[in-house]
């Protein structure tokens, strides 16, 4: 089996210094090591997070195994080390490898980032850097590496425009494939990167940020976007029509350290009916597919079997609206009672929440259950489009008590347009009515007291959401919020915990930014910024003093109200929902008019050939 | 049917040593499923595969033959067993040999362990001569001062060092601390490779 010696050894003699070694020395089981000899293209693929996050993730367990699948591709991973392993790495003169190979990933054909959330944009950097690859697009001028993104936040791609060559837009299976088949041929051909580009902007899906040029307005906005060398005006996103017919992997590559969701994982669905109109994730994985029942059981053993993991999680954005969860629950618990493997559903809607589901999922230890109001009141949740009403909240709470369960985990949002002082105070008056329920139950557990614990996070204005358009709140009215909450509260047996203001507001500004707040992120790397998803390391200060070295204000990309017919960074993106039914969807927002999900109704979002409108 | 009591003796080298003591569990665990031996869960309300490790492996030491129990509910050939498990392990994991347990883990009193790297032997036996080798030994109730040299049961420098410490989960030596404590007086020692060759009882035979 195939090892670079160099980093080898040089590992050997530092790894002991390290926390948790084992995340740095590949081998696990379940990672594919392959003859170089018999390789041409070779892709590392690259969590821009902790290894623990990044083996967790779904999408990279189906890639690496897809790519993989092909004899002479060979796919590896790589994650952010640590600060302690990142030091050590720059003192030994070692630069960021493959997990499979231990070779220098800057000798691979790719880099291929996954992009999960935008607070890990500095990370890209640092392991950029770390792996003695120019950060800049254009200093990088050979062939290979291209450095290329995927995941949603690649929906809006144009603050990372500088640092990446391409975009996949969309779900990964085939396009992926088809990237890699095109660098086969030019490697053959030895074509320029800049050949290579322009052939690679003519698949569908791909978005080459170089071949698009970007002026702008005298007040900041842009004024256009245009498209060269044959790039097409608009780039449309990928999606897998079938996916019983998609490749889904047997095994997994099974860590030594515990990860964070160390399980197997079974994708039931993708897209999600409920346009919920703060969730950008309703929106950009239009339409919903769902795999039949006989799929998720056959794919669900060969996982287990394959890791040997005891406990699978039947992956969603929302798995209790799967048709008949309630039957493929039953057909799954014949192997899994049997086998000892406990079945989790990360994603359930407390409207969805039977009894039957609670029987089903429930092992024997009784742990949270977590739920996701999003807002306190019922003015609010048209608002946003939650489709759930009080009285749901409240059965669902009683069906989780009745069935043993003391804690309660609930998500809302905070800042959400149109909030006022009542919605916020209805939010701890909603964890008080759900404290209430549990001491109407009479056969509760004598002695025992529940928890409910409210989880507030800052709403962040994303693309391709009917809530695109608005503002985000400033820092101190944020603040005021939490305080109004807090003060409210009287209870102690309801918690609080609350999500960093100035994080959202960096959240927010990259979300929507433009290519301009590139340099912004690019001096804040070079000023110490890094892991800013993680408060410790997270510095403010510096954020601003980058933004203002730019010239750039945070301001201007997160709290002001953008109109209709503003031409967003994005537009060069096709995500197949239209602009129209966002505008329509947004209107009706601040009408507080709730829009019905997609089994009920089909709202014309855009989206052809959607399943779900054809199955009504 | 009644549980056969089953040790599986294993060797945890090169990059498996630095998966931690906390961890070897959830790999034996899991490499226990994937190999499809059907065996004994402990009962209760949240049962567990049990797994009894004989004898904790530090972090970055390396075992020639460690030791495992646990219960199959199944009458199969041991080489059978150490087939299916041996695929079933990480690489770096081997099995050596699979047999009916003999000894207790309580049966456990000493280790042997090669020792490699950057050393002045002589200096290292000279440093083992003294009639006393005082250090600290971290415990569960905090940091106490330890003699070290009446527990160099064996002792032999060469190109290598083999040393015969106390081992057991009552009273265990651990030989990083005696590197540690001559680290101390001497500087670090680069490239330092401890591997433990033999797990032994009372009788200085090797643990069965």
């Amino acid at each position: 089996m195939y090892r670079n010696k160099e980093t080898l050894q040089k590992l050997e003699s530092f790894l002991l210094e390290v926390e948790k070694p084992a995340r740095y020395i590949g081998g696990e089981p379940g990672s594919i090591c392959k003859d170089k000899e018999n390789v041409d293209i070779r892709f590392a693929f690259a969590f821009p997070d902790t290894y623990e996050i990044g083996m967790s993730h779904l999408g990279m367990k189906i890639l690496y195994a897809l790519k993989n699948s092909v004899p002479n591709y060979w796919c590896e991973r790589c994650f952010l080390p640590l600060p302690d392993m990142r030091e050590k790495m720059r003192e030994n003169g070692m630069e960021l490898y493959g997990l499979e190979s231990l070779d220098p990933v800057k000798e691979f054909d790719f880099l291929g980032f996954t992009i999960q959330y935008e607070m890990c944009y500095t990370n890209i950097l640092e392991m950029l850097d770390l792996a003695g690859i120019p950060v800049l697009a254009s200093e990088r001028t050979g062939l290979t590496p291209i450095v290329m993104g995927g995941g949603p936040c690649v929906c809006n791609a144009e603050p990372l425009a500088d640092f990446f060559d391409l975009f996949a837009i969309g779900e990964g299976e085939e396009l992926n494939l088809e990237i890699m088949r095109l660098m086969e041929q030019c490697k053959r051909e030895k074509t320029t990167k800049a050949e290579f580009l322009r052939r690679a902007a003519q698949i569908e899906g791909v978005y080459v940020p170089s071949l698009y040029d970007v002026s702008y307005n005298a007040d900041g906005t842009i004024a256009s976007i245009t498209p060269k060398n044959g790039a097409p005006q608009k780039v449309k996103k990928r999606f897998i029509r079938d996916l019983d017919k998609s490749f889904y992997p047997d095994n997994f590559v099974v860590p030594f350290v515990d990860i964070v969701h160390n399980r197997a994982v079974e994708e039931v669905m993708r897209g999600c009916i409920r346009g919920c109109r703060f969730c950008q994730a309703g929106f950009i994985y239009r339409p919903l597919r769902e795999k039949s029942r006989e799929t998720v059981v056959e794919q669900t053993i060969a996982i287990c079997k394959n890791t040997g993991y005891d406990e699978v999680s039947l992956s969603s954005l929302s798995t209790s609206d799967f048709t008949d969860i309630e039957g493929l629950l039953c057909d799954l618990n014949k192997w899994t009672k049997e086998n000892r493997v406990n079945l989790s559903l990360p994603s359930l809607r407390i409207d969805r929440f039977s009894e039957q589901i609670l029987t089903e999922i429930s092992s024997v230890k009784k742990s949270g259950l977590t739920f996701a109001p999003e807002a306190g009141t019922q003015r609010l949740r048209d608002v946003i489009n939650k489709n759930i009403t009080e009285e749901d909240v409240i059965n669902g709470v009683k069906t989780a008590f009745e069935g043993g369960y003391c804690a309660i985990k609930l998500y809302f949002m905070f800042g959400l347009p149109t909030e006022t002082d009542e919605d916020i105070v209805g939010i701890y008056d909603l964890a008080k009515a759900i404290v209430e329920q549990f001491y109407q139950n009479p056969n509760r557990p004598k002695g025992k007291a529940p928890s409910v614990s409210i989880s507030l996070s800052m709403f962040i204005p994303k693309p391709f959401t009917p809530f695109e358009f608005e503002p985000q709140i400033s820092g101190d009215e944020m603040n005021r919020r939490v305080k109004l909450l807090l003060d409210a509260r009287k209870d102690r047996k309801i918690s609080i915990s609350y999500s960093d203001s100035k994080l959202a507001l960096l959240e927010a500004v990259f979300a929507r930014g433009d290519r301009r707040v590139g340099k912004a992120l690019l001096t804040a790397w070079k000023s110490g910024c890094v892991m800013d998803g993680w408060n410790d390391h997270f510095s403010f200060e510096k954020w601003k003093l980058a933004f203002e070295e730019c010239g750039l204000s945070m301001e201007f990309y997160a709290n002001r109200r953008r109109s209709y017919d503003e031409i967003s960074p994005w537009s060069m993106l096709d995500m197949l929902v239209s602009k129209e039914f966002l505008i329509k969807e947004n209107e009706r927002a601040h009408n507080f008019e709730p829009t019905p999900n997609c089994r009920e109704k089909c709202s014309g979002c855009g989206v052809k050939d959607c399943p779900v409108h054809k199955a009504g | 049917m009644a549980t056969v009591n089953t040790r599986v003796f294993f060797s945890k080298t090169d990059r498996a040593k630095f998966i931690s003591h906390l961890d070897l569990y959830g790999v034996f665990q899991r490499a226990v499923r994937r190999s499809g031996l059907n065996v004994w869960y402990t009962e209760g309300l949240s049962p567990r595969l049990y797994l009894q490790f004989m004898l904790p492996l530090s972090l970055g030491q390396e075992g020639l033959h460690e030791a495992v129990d646990f219960r199959l509910l199944e009458d199969i050939p041991h080489n059978e067993t150490a087939k299916r498990l041996s695929e079933a392990l990480p690489f770096d994991i081997r099995v050596i040999e699979v047999a009916e347990p003999k000894m207790k883990n309580t049966d456990i009193a000493f280790a042997e362990y090669e020792i490699t790297g950057n050393f002045d032997y002589d200096k290292f036996g000279n440093f083992c001569e003294r009639t006393s080798i005082i250090t600290e030994k971290k415990t569960k109730k905090g940091v106490s001062q330890i003699d070290l040299k009446p527990y160099i049961y064996a002792l032999d420098v060469k190109d290598k060092i083999m040393l015969r410490l106390p081992a057991g989960n009552d009273f265990n030596i651990n030989p990083a601390l005696l590197i540690g404590a001559f680290e101390r007086e001497y500087g670090k020692i680069f490239g330092t490779r401890i591997v433990r060759t033999r797990i032994l009882d009372r009788t200085e035979n090797d643990f069965r």
